[in-house]
């Protein structure tokens, strides 16, 4: 029986015959360690997106009771859910981002002028107003963060931080979904050119006063993102 | 948008029809007299007239008078029952729009309390994506018995009754009260179509039974934590409970009486993390209301003037002495 070494010894010569890298055909590994974000503007980065989905799950729960469309209502008992486990895995990565262990909890918003367009979404409430409820979370919000998201998810240390580009892969399949869904329920509520023009207008207004706040880091100019 | 919204701001679509809370308000706290159920209903007939007309409902108020639901909601659900076709729209109606405020009143409690534990938020989250499914399983359950949206009124009673602008209240009165109503009206659901071998019902029901302990269990879990430390506000968090539990017993409808329409569903409730002495209490408070003939007496006699006074003096006298005999 030959004597193959299984483990390595103490001595120069005592040293295994496996190769590196073995014989598989294994890609390189092409990632860099680079990204445009370090461990706390990350962490902030975090809590500001755990703020909208809070603050998204919470105004969508207000609403149900005053939307009368049926399949509206019961669509966004959906969304709701979702967005909640959106701000909940953003939570459970902030500990992992030195925020300490009590940190699950902590949302944080960019600037007032983006605690203020949150409350403008918020602000509809009489029930003919399905309309401008749903244009401010489908059109503007929503869409919003997943642009933001989807340029983190490329910008960020691909190995690094692979943990929030995970999770960013989770939150950005379920807006993927609530957007489908939103442009198929405005599309259907607004059936005349007038209904057509408020979702128009309210999407306009709205888009404003996010573009004058950064939107959701505060950092929209940084980020090269246009809103319009 | 506003914190705290009022019952009849709950927003429906124009097939909905909305009856006013006062009748089942009266209704659960009425003794077990025949003459005192007549007099309330005969104090309500104008607006209970006008909420049926034009409305799959207006035959049953033809039929039946302004009595309509006592005779038909106070019998259980039985094979060969008498009006069972009827009696069973009528109950996955109610079933329906009580789903739909039981979502109302989930996500109102996000809305609502936003300075609550995240813990919280995630099971109200929760309810509100499970109310959702009842919602839609009670449309499909509607069609499968021959019902649509709209047939019959919605009393905004339920959230109404529950919706507490203090949190451990709100979760006592939705999750513990009216949750706790739908475990028993469920089982009792789940029996009707183990009996008559309906799979589709019973398998649908008992996933909806299955959330509602989830349900209960949030509120069970949430009193407790909401009111630690302060017995003074566990106690009137108690209370609140109490007086929710007698009104959703709508005079004895829904209590342990042999009798009952609706049984409390014991080992349901168990099981959700009511306990023995809690139970105990529930059978009390709901049962010393209306019995059931009391109920069916008292819609018998409201019967027989609504067609003497439609037929007019002739077919009155008969009706009379038909009532004598
Ligand atoms: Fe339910
Ligand atoms: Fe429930």
């Amino acid at each position: 029986m030959s004597e193959t070494r299984l483990y390595p010894g103490a001595s120069k010569d005592e040293r295994t015959s496996f190769p590196p890298y073995s014989a598989f055909d294994v890609p390189a590994d092409l990632r860099e360690l680079h990204g445009r974000y370090d461990v706390e503007t990350t962490a902030r980065r975090v809590r500001n997106f755990r703020y909208a989905h809070e603050w998204l799950m919470m105004i969508q729960g207000g609403w149900l009771a005053t939307i009368p469309e049926v399949p509206v209502k019961t669509g966004l008992g959906k969304i709701i859910w979702e967005d909640a486990q959106s701000a909940d895995q953003f939570g459970r990565r902030l500990p992992e981002l030195r925020c300490g262990r009590r940190s699950m909890n902590a949302s944080e918003v960019s600037n007032q002028g983006f605690a203020d367009f949150i409350q403008a979404v918020a602000e509809p409430e009489r029930p003919d107003l399905s309309i401008e409820k749903l244009t401010g979370a489908f059109d503007v919000l929503k869409p919003h963060l997943l642009r933001v998201y989807d340029r983190m998810q490329r910008e960020t240390d691909q190995i690094a931080d692979a943990p929030t580009i995970e999770i960013l892969d989770d939150v950005m399949r379920r807006l993927r979904r609530h957007l489908a869904w939103g442009e198929d329920v405005l599309e259907r509520l607004c059936d005349t050119d007038g209904k057509r023009e408020r979702r128009r207008r309210r999407a306009l207004a709205l888009r404003e006063k996010l573009e004058s706040c950064g939107g959701v880091t505060g950092e929209i100019s940084d980020e090269s993102l246009r809103i319009h | 948008m506003k914190r705290f919204i009022e019952p009849d701001e709950l927003a429906r679509d124009s097939r909905f029809i909305r009856q006013s809370n006062a009748l089942t308000t009266v209704l659960a706290t009425l003794p077990d007299d025949v003459d005192a159920v007549v007099d309330v209903f005969e104090k309500f007939t104008p607006m209970i007239r006008d909420s049926v007309r034009g409305t799959p409902s207006q035959a049953l108020y033809d039929e039946f008078g302004p009595a309509f639901s006592l005779a038909l909601l106070n019998e259980p659900i039985r094979a060969g029952a008498r009006g069972l076709k009827t009696r069973l729209k009528m109950r996955v109606h109610a079933i329906f729009v009580g789903e739909l405020q039981a979502l109302e009143g989930a996500g109102r409690s996000l809305w609502d309390f936003p300075d609550t534990p995240w813990d919280f938020k995630m099971n109200m989250a929760r309810q509100c994506w499970d109310e959702t499914r009842h919602v839609q399983i009670y449309e499909k359950l509607m069609d499968h018995v021959g019902a649509s949206a709209g047939d019959y009124p919605e009393s905004t009673f339920l959230f109404e009754c529950a919706c507490s602008d203090d949190p451990a209240m709100r979760v006592a009165g939705v999750n513990r009260g009216l949750e706790g109503l739908a475990c028993d009206v469920f089982r009792d659901l789940i029996r009707y179509a183990e009996e008559i071998g309906d799979e589709t019902m019973k398998q649908a029901v008992d996933y909806v039974l299955a959330d509602e302990l989830t349900h209960v269990r949030f509120g069970s879990e949430w009193v407790k934590a909401f009111t630690r430390d302060d017995p003074e506000h566990f106690k009137r968090t108690q209370d609140f409970r109490r007086q929710v539990d007698k009104q959703f017993s709508f005079g004895g409808s829904r209590s342990d009486r042999p009798d009952a329409p609706i049984r409390i569903a014991w080992e349901d409730r168990l099981e959700a993390g009511f306990s023995e002495e809690e139970l105990r209490e529930l059978a009390e408070i709901s049962g010393d209301g209306p019995s059931p003939e009391t109920l069916i007496e008292a819609a018998r006699v409201l019967r027989e003037r609504h067609l003497g006074e439609r037929e007019g003096p002739k077919t009155r006298a008969a009706a009379a002495a038909k009532a004598m005999a």
